[in-house]
C-alpha cells in the first residue's frame, strides 16, 4: 500500500536556523552556505577578500606545524594586534613632553582596560621582534630563499629593519627614564657615523638632544610613517610568495 | 580534482608516482583551520601575559639624571656591547650596515637550489650549524672576557695571587686598550699629521685640514676590531674548507649564518644580563638595577 509522504512538522531549532541563515539579509552577506564540497571550498578561498591571499591548494608538507612554526603568519598577526591596540592607545596619548608621561599614568590608572591595552602593545612588540627574527632563521635553515625567491629574502631583511625601527620609535613614547635614556644611547650610535652621522642624528631627533622635537618625530614615524612603509613591504612580501609558487619545496 | 577522490585506476596508473596534485590539500579547511588555532593561541597567550605582567613605567624622563648604566632596547644591546670594544662609528653604524647588506646578499651567493624547502636537508648541514654556533659563542665570549680584563681575574683566582700581581711585562695583554698604552710606540706615531703632510688641500686653494692621526689608537679602535670581525669568520671557513668539512657554498653559508646568529645572541645576552654599573662585566646575579 502506497503511503503519501507528509512533511514532518519542523522543530523550533530548524525554524530559527532557517530564519537566520537562509534569510534575505544573511544571504546578501554570504552568498552561499558553508562550503562542504572541494569545489566550493576552493571558491570560498579564491573569492573571499580576506582569504584570497592564500592559494586554493597547498602541498601537504607545508601544513605541518614543524615546517614553518607559523612564524611568518604570527609576525603578521602580531602586526595586526599592534595596530589595533596602538589605535586604542592613540585615543589617550598626546605626544608632548608636558602630557606624554601623565597620559601614560592616566592610561594605567583612569582608563578602563588601559593598562591591559598598554601591556598587550608592549609584549606584542617584543614578541614581534622575536617572531620576525625566528622567521628569518626558519627561512634560512629550510633554504627557502633560493631561486626564484632571492628578492623576497631582501624584502624580508627590509621588513626586519622596519620592525626594529617601529619598536625603537615606540620605545621613546612613554617619556620615562627608561625611554629617554635608551633613545639617547641609541641615537648617539647613529651620531657616531663618519661625516653623515651628526646631520642624520639632528634630522632624526630634531635637535642636538632628545627633547620635544624628538618625541613628535618618533611619534609620527611610529604611528603612521613606518607602519605604512611596513604595510607596503608586507604587501610585496606576501604577493611574491604567491608569484614564486608558494612556499619553497624540494625540486 | 582533489586528493583522495576515488576513481577507477588502471594498472599503469596505480604503478606511477603520485602526482603533485594528489599531494596537495585544500587551504579551506586544512590551512585556514591551523591559522585560526595559531592566532587564537597567540591571542590567549598575550592576553594572559598582559594580565600577569605589567609593562614598565619608570619615573618621568629627566635629562639631568643619567642612570648608570643607561642601556638601549634589548635588540640593540648587541651593538651597545660592540660599542665598548671599538670605535663608535664602527660599532654603531658600519657593522650593522655591513651586516644587513651581507644578510640581504645571502641568496645571491648561495643560489644553488638543491634540497630547498626542507629543514637542513643538505649533507653536513647539522654539523655546520653546531660548528658555527659553538665557534661564534666561544670566540665572542673569549674576546669579551679579554677586553673586560676578566682573564686577569681568572689568572689571579687560579694562582691564588692578587689581580695587581699580573706581571708588568704582560701589561699589554690586559685588554685591547693596553695594546695602545702599554706598548712603547714611537711617539711620532701618536700624531701623524696627515693634514699638513699628505692631504695637502691647501695646495688646491681649499682650507687646510687639521688632521692628526694617532696610529696606536687607530689600531686598537679600528684595525684590530675590523680585522677580527672579518678575519675570524674567513679563517673559520678557510680551515673548514682545507679540512674538507665544509664543501659546498651552502655549507659555508650555514656555518657563517649560524656563527652570526650565535654572536648576535651572545652579545645581546651579555649586554642584557651581564653588564652592570659602568657597563662593567658582572655575573648576572650580581647586576644591580640602574641608579640615577
Amino acid at each position: 500500500m502506497a503511503t503519501t509522504e507528509r512533511p514532518e512538522s519542523r522543530s523550533v531549532t530548524d525554524r530559527v536556523y532557517d530564519a537566520v541563515f537562509h534569510s534575505y539579509f544573511w544571504r546578501s552577506i554570504f552568498r552561499s552556505g558553508y562550503p562542504n564540497t572541494p569545489r566550493n571550498q576552493m571558491l570560498a578561498v579564491a573569492t573571499n577578500v580576506f582569504l584570497h591571499l592564500h592559494p586554493t591548494r597547498i602541498h601537504r608538507t607545508h601544513v605541518r606545524i614543524t615546517h614553518t612554526f607559523c612564524l611568518g603568519g604570527l609576525s603578521f598577526f602580531l602586526f595586526l594586534g599592534l595596530t589595533i591596540t596602538g589605535v586604542l592607545l592613540m585615543f589617550y596619548y598626546v605626544p608632548s613632553i608636558d602630557r606624554a608621561y601623565t597620559d601614560m599614568q592616566a592610561l594605567e590608572t583612569d582608563v578602563r582596560f588601559g593598562m591591559l591595552m598598554r601591556n598587550m602593545h608592549r609584549w606584542m612588540a617584543h614578541g614581534m621582534v622575536l617572531t620576525v627574527l625566528m622567521h628569518m632563521m626558519r627561512v634560512f635553515y629550510t633554504g627557502a630563499y633560493k631561486p626564484p625567491r632571492e628578492f623576497n629574502w631582501v624584502v624580508g631583511v627590509v621588513l626586519l629593519v622596519l620592525t626594529l625601527l617601529l619598536s625603537f620609535t615606540g620605545y621613546l613614547l612613554p617619556w620615562d627614564e627608561l625611554a629617554f635614556w635608551a633613545i639617547t644611547v641609541g641615537t648617539n650610535m647613529v651620531g657616531s657615523a663618519p661625516i653623515l652621522g651628526e646631520p642624520n642624528r639632528f634630522v632624526l631627533i630634531g635637535g642636538f638632544d632628545v627633547g620635544p622635537n624628538a618625541l613628535i618625530r618618533f611619534y609620527t614615524l611610529h604611528v603612521i610613517g613606518l607602519p605604512l612603509l611596513a604595510a607596503i613591504f608586507m604587501t610585496v612580501h606576501f604577493w611574491r610568495i604567491r608569484r614564486d609558487g608558494g612556499l619553497a619545496r624540494p625540486l | 580534482m582533489v586528493a583522495g577522490t576515488p576513481t577507477a585506476q588502471s594498472a599503469a596508473v596505480r604503478g606511477r608516482a603520485r602526482r603533485q596534485r594528489e599531494e596537495e590539500l585544500l587551504v579551506w579547511p586544512d590551512l585556514v583551520f591551523i591559522e585560526f588555532i595559531a592566532a587564537t593561541l597567540f591571542m590567549l597567550t598575550f592576553t594572559l601575559l598582559s594580565i600577569a605582567v605589567n609593562a614598565p613605567l619608570q619615573d618621568q624622563a629627566n635629562p639631568a639624571h643619567t642612570p648608570n648604566p643607561s642601556k638601549a632596547p634589548w635588540y640593540f644591546l648587541n651593538l651597545q656591547e660592540l660599542l665598548l670594544h671599538m670605535h663608535p662609528a664602527l660599532a654603531g653604524v658600519v657593522v650593522p650596515t655591513v651586516a644587513l647588506v651581507a644578510l640581504g646578499a645571502i641568496p645571491y651567493y648561495d643560489n644553488d637550489n638543491e634540497r630547498q624547502g626542507e629543514w637542513l636537508a643538505t649533507p653536513r648541514a647539522w654539523t655546520m650549524v653546531w660548528i658555527g654556533t659553538i665557534v661564534g659563542f666561544v670566540g665572542t665570549l673569549m674576546l669579551v672576557i679579554w677586553d673586560g680584563q676578566k682573564h686577569v681575574v681568572l689568572w689571579a683566582q687560579l694562582t691564588g695571587k692578587d689581580v695587581a700581581d699580573w706581571p708588568e711585562k704582560l701589561n699589554w695583554l690586559r685588554n685591547a686598550r693596553a695594546l695602545q698604552n702599554d706598548i712603547a710606540w714611537p711617539s711620532s706615531w701618536e700624531a701623524v699629521p696627515l693634514g699638513s703632510k699628505i692631504l695637502r688641500t691647501d695646495l688646491l686653494g681649499l682650507p687646510a685640514i687639521d688632521l692628526d692621526v694617532n696610529i696606536p689608537a687607530m689600531i686598537v679602535e679600528q684595525m684590530l676590531p675590523t680585522g677580527l670581525m672579518i678575519g675570524l669568520p674567513v679563517l673559520l671557513s678557510a680551515v673548514l674548507w682545507k679540512l674538507g668539512i665544509a664543501k659546498t657554498r651552502r655549507d659555508h653559508m650555514i656555518v657563517q649564518f649560524s656563527g652570526f646568529i650565535s654572536v648576535f645572541l651572545t652579545l645581546t645576552i651579555l649586554g642584557t644580563f651581564f653588564r652592570g654599573l659602568g657597563m662593567e662585566l658582572f655575573w648576572f646575579w650580581e647586576v644591580s638595577p640602574a641608579v640615577s
